[in-house]
């Protein structure tokens, strides 16, 4: 298994020098989906706290760092962190109420989009964040401020904060917080019956999982070079964030990087060929019928369901 | 996988073109010239994505049937469309894509978010992209400093949508120029907007415009309401306090029946709503549910020209190929930014980059066929220096052009009517 996934570090790391502008935007939203639903599997899939809110994470993230980077020239680089901060303090506030009242389910759900929706409306009426018109980046080239000119600097930035989101929670996973989170998800009231103390260890799971989320914001806006509130802090963002580890296998750590290698090549093959003629929305149509029979078919995700399959295969000695 | 596959293909097919084809002397020059055109087809913008595509399609269709682009021995316009499903990061990922199908010209995307998204790949890859409506000044402006600034060398995208410092100019302009010609100058004015990312903007040109160019009344009162109001009593009461002349109102359709019809209740006494560029004014839908409040109400806004032949000829054949639509703004000018691109290319005779900078640099493009200051120019920002509004009065229960005279298709009625004296 390990030279497997030494082979296929080695094989994106090389990547970049044969693919053209266009596969390298793909594989950067792969990788850069793949980093969000990590960050998300944390609370949603390992702690079993569904958020539908997470898209307030990334714009928190994204307006901290763009905000500090065009009011006082503070390089990106340094905002991605405040930003993160500030994203975990909303997480650590969000997490506070739901927690602390012992909101779960639909209501924790609830109060994870009523905070993004929230957070959406106040950022539509500061004038300093750019009201509803949003933030505009003027591009410099500078890598200092996080931009540059060829499209590979992105795609190793993605390709960097994908690994890390993995190194991150996968150590979260083998940790004794991994252990805690699981058996909450399993059931919370068996776990706090054995000493685990639920609400503290959910509260750390949020606030990492809106920090990892936040430091993304940073990316999202300045490779897409404007930032609105509707789209950086609507639920389109959320949703798509969530479909990677739903789709990959949620509670894993290699759910949301297969999702994310998933859906956006059948998002992007879709949109490649049924696209083109008269009829639009034909696309969406077979990717969303595509998303059904994937949800169907692997109702726990491709994850558990590719693992189930390797383990029953004969095993054999070296060649 | 599948694009490199493609791409194999398209090479192969064109060395072996090449091959063929290689006793002829001119055989660089393209039988098919792609333009990529990004506009929102699906999600909440789809309507207006799908009229933009529709417009872009009409006008390649127009230009082959005339013969393609003559000197380049009538090379073939080819749409290539791509649909933004009306988000940002999908907008550069598909004008990537087009490129890589072979797009030499890019064209959309609508929304500024869309549009900004797609102004990186157009400068890393050398495409020049023909913004054909976004209004925020931005979008070209930053290009044009970072390209003045040396951090980029040449700027390639340009855009034929006026831009919201234009709106609001052309707004003042044509009030001045209205009241000039009734010999009534209203004193007070009132201002309001809805508070969004179209209302806000917009608001501000307008308010900067005023300050600039100057005009006989003064704005008393600034009043924002959010979008989607469910009652504009307390705004209209308050707008009613300060004893306006005109009402300047900035809406959407849901907020535009709202005001109009709680002017009427409170019976304020103006002489008329002059809108400085709005939706929800002029649209057949809005005419139909609001009747003779919305009669008399002026609204300055990017419009086809109604005295053009050529415009009329086009607007029949959308009504006919879109089902009975009317060809309006956006339709017209993703249709208008497709004439442009075949005038600069028809100039350049080649498809390369820079060529085609230098022609869209050079455009004179006389007989726009939406309402415009004169030919289309390109500016040192790379805005087209005659893009206008123009003043549209519902007359009739019909939106007709009525200012500027050029473009003049009736007599505008100011000051109008009260509410309460419409019959």
């Amino acid at each position: 298994m390990r030279w497997a996934l030494s082979l296929a570090l080695l094989v994106l790391v090389i990547l970049p020098n044969f693919l053209g502008s266009y596969l390298l935007t793909v594989f950067i939203f792969i990788f850069f989906y793949a980093y969000l639903g990590q960050a998300w599997n944390l609370l949603g899939g390992y702690g079993g706290q569904i958020s539908l809110g997470h898209a307030a994470f990334v714009g928190v993230g994204a307006y901290t760092s763009t905000y500090l980077s065009m009011t006082y020239k503070l390089s990106p680089w340094i905002g991605m962190f405040i930003g993160g901060a500030a994203a975990a303090l909303l997480g650590g506030v969000i997490g506070y109420l739901g927690f602390r009242f012992g909101l779960r389910g639909f209501y924790f759900i609830l109060l994870t989009v009523a905070f993004a929706e929230i957070c959406r409306l106040i950022v539509s009426h500061l004038e300093p964040l750019g009201g509803a018109l949003g933030l505009f980046i003027t591009f410099t080239g500078n890598p200092w401020q996080f931009q540059f000119s060829d499209n590979r600097s992105y795609y190793y930035i993605a390709l960097g904060m994908m690994l890390a989101s993995v190194a991150i929670v996968g150590a979260v996973e083998r940790s004794r917080m991994g252990a805690y989170l699981v058996a909450i998800r399993e059931d919370e009231d068996a776990s706090e019956a054995l000493g685990v103390n639920a609400f503290a260890t959910k509260l750390a799971a949020i606030v990492l999982s809106a920090f990892l989320t936040g430091m993304g914001g940073t990316f999202y806006a300045n490779y897409l070079f404007s930032l609105q509130p509707n789209t950086a802090f609507g639920i389109p963002l959320s949703v798509e964030i969530i479909l990677r580890p739903i789709v990959g296998g949620s509670g894993t750590l290699v759910g949301p990087i297969l999702g994310s290698f998933i859906l956006s090549p059948l998002a992007e093959v879709s949109r490649a060929y049924f696209a083109r003629g008269g009829l639009s929305g034909v696309h969406l149509i077979i990717y969303g019928s595509l998303l059904i029979a994937v949800v169907l078919f692997f109702p726990r995700g491709a994850y558990p369901y590719l693992r189930g399959l390797l383990r029953r295969l004969p095993r054999r000695g070296a060649p | 996988m599948l694009k490199r596959r493609t791409f194999l293909k398209t090479t192969g097919a064109a060395a072996g073109a090449a091959a063929l084809g290689f006793p002829a002397v001119l055989r660089a020059q393209p039988k098919q010239i792609k333009i990529g055109a990004v506009h929102p087809v699906t999600g909440p913008l789809a309507e207006i994505g799908q009229a933009c595509r529709l417009g872009a399609q009409m006008a390649v269709d127009a230009i082959n049937a005339a013969g393609g682009i003559k000197s380049m021995g009538g090379a073939k316009l080819v749409l290539l469309p791509g649909d933004s499903e009306t988000k940002p990061d999908v907008a550069r990922t598909v004008a990537e894509r087009l490129i890589n199908d072979g797009a030499v010209m890019l064209t959309g995307a609508f929304h500024s978010g869309h549009t900004m998204a797609m102004v990186p790949v157009a400068q890393q890859r050398r495409v020049p992209f023909l913004v054909d409506i976004s209004a925020a000044d931005v979008i070209t402006a930053n290009v044009a400093k970072s390209v003045k600034e040396g951090q980029q060398k040449v700027q390639y995208v340009y855009r034929i949508f006026p831009t919201t410092t234009t709106f609001g100019r052309r707004a003042i302009q044509f009030m001045n120029e209205i009241f000039k010609a009734t010999g009534v100058s209203p004193k007070r004015a009132v201002l309001m907007y809805t508070n969004d990312a179209f209302g806000k903007p917009q608001h501000e040109g307008f308010l900067k415009a005023h300050k600039e160019q100057g005009a006989p009344f003064e704005v008393v009162e600034v009043i924002p309401f959010p979008e989607v109001p469910t009652d504009l009593s307390t705004e209209v009461s308050k707008a009613k306090a300060a004893k306006p002349d005109i009402i300047c109102p900035i809406t959407r359709p849901a907020s535009a029946t709202l005001l109009l019809r709680e002017l009427a209740k409170q019976r304020v006494d103006i002489l008329g709503v002059i809108s400085p560029g709005a939706p929800g004014l002029y649209e057949k839908g809005q005419i139909d549910a609001l009747g003779k409040l919305i009669e008399y109400t002026m609204d300055s806004v990017p419009w086809i020209n109604p005295i053009s032949p050529k415009t009329r000829k086009i607007a029949e054949e959308y009504a006919k190929r879109s089902g009975g639509k009317i060809f309006d703004t956006n339709s017209g000018y993703s249709y208008e930014a497709i004439l442009v691109m075949a005038d600069v290319l028809e100039r350049a005779k080649s498809t390369d980059p820079d060529v085609l900078v230098e022609a869209i640099r050079a455009t004179s493009m006389r007989d726009p066929i939406m309402v415009a200051a004169g030919p289309i120019r390109f500016n040192e920002v790379g805005d087209n220096a005659s893009a206008s509004t123009a003043m549209v009065q519902i007359l009739g229960q019909k939106p007709l052009v009525v200012h500027p005279k050029e473009s003049a298709e009736a007599k505008l009625v100011f000051p109008a009517p009260k509410f309460w004296e419409r019959g």
